[in-house]
């Protein structure tokens, strides 16, 4: 749907089935910037690897690789050795996350200054395209 | 511009795809939020809560019955699928499950 429909005009945010099966369908011409998001754990930054050969290979754009849940400052480290020469924004892990989700509401709304959605906030202005 | 989220299930892609869309919509792009997953929940994460996430996925699997009874010469265009089968979200954001429950791959057998 992403490369066959015409999104001209609108903004569209993609959030992709587990693993990299639909990115392996996915072309060129159906995305602008991957956003990888990943635990500072070998099964995690594992599917991640693979999802960014996949996203260079396919000539994406630009990528983000999102750290997420860091509980400290190693978990970053581990999260950007993986990823050596990509952009990595690291998310803190945050018990206002799991709150959200236990509540079934958006975390936006009930923890707007929550260091984790803050970060996430941060991130999403960053993809925002710069005024010309 | 269009943002695509992957990642290992569990990493946390829905949460960020979430606030990600809801931070677009604040700064005044139109943002169309697609759900993926074949268990979808983006709708959950966005703020639109489990009774209309459930109702969106029950009207996405009613499309999905209608394709394949072979229903309609032409193929919807994109604004009547958001019509009939798009919420709401907050943030001026429009959300969309787009999944469709195929055959599984027999990836296992």
């Amino acid at each position: 749907m992403l490369g066959s429909v015409d999104f001209t005009g609108t903004t569209v945010l993609a959030d992709l089935e587990a693993g990299i099966g639909t990115l392996t369908r996915l072309h060129q011409a159906g995305v602008d910037a991957v956003l990888i998001v990943v635990e500072a754990t070998p099964k995690s930054i594992e599917v991640g690897t693979r999802a960014l050969g996949l996203v260079i290979e396919k000539g994406f754009g630009r990528v983000v690789v999102v750290a997420n849940r860091v509980r400290h400052e190693a978990d970053l480290a581990t999260v950007r050795a993986a990823f050596p020469g990509v952009e990595v924004v690291g998310i803190p892990d945050d018990p206002a996350i799991v709150e959200a989700d236990r509540e079934g509401v958006a975390p936006l709304d009930l923890s707007p200054d929550a260091p984790a959605v803050l970060a996430l906030v941060g991130l999403a202005e960053s993809l925002l395209p710069s005024p010309n | 511009m269009r943002v695509a989220v992957t990642g290992k299930g569990g990493s946390g892609k829905t949460t960020t795809s979430a606030i990600v869309a809801r931070v677009f919509g604040r700064h005044g792009l139109a943002v169309v939020a697609l759900d993926c997953d074949t268990n979808p929940n983006l709708g959950i994460s966005l703020g639109v809560g489990s009774v209309e996430t459930e109702r969106l996925l029950a009207m996405r699997e009613t499309l999905d019955d209608e394709s394949d009874d072979g229903g309609g010469d032409h193929a919807p265009g994109w604004d009547d699928l958001l019509d009939r089968f798009g919420s709401d979200a907050p943030d001026g954001v429009r959300l969309a499950v787009v999944s469709r429950i195929e055959n599984p791959e027999p990836g296992c057998l």
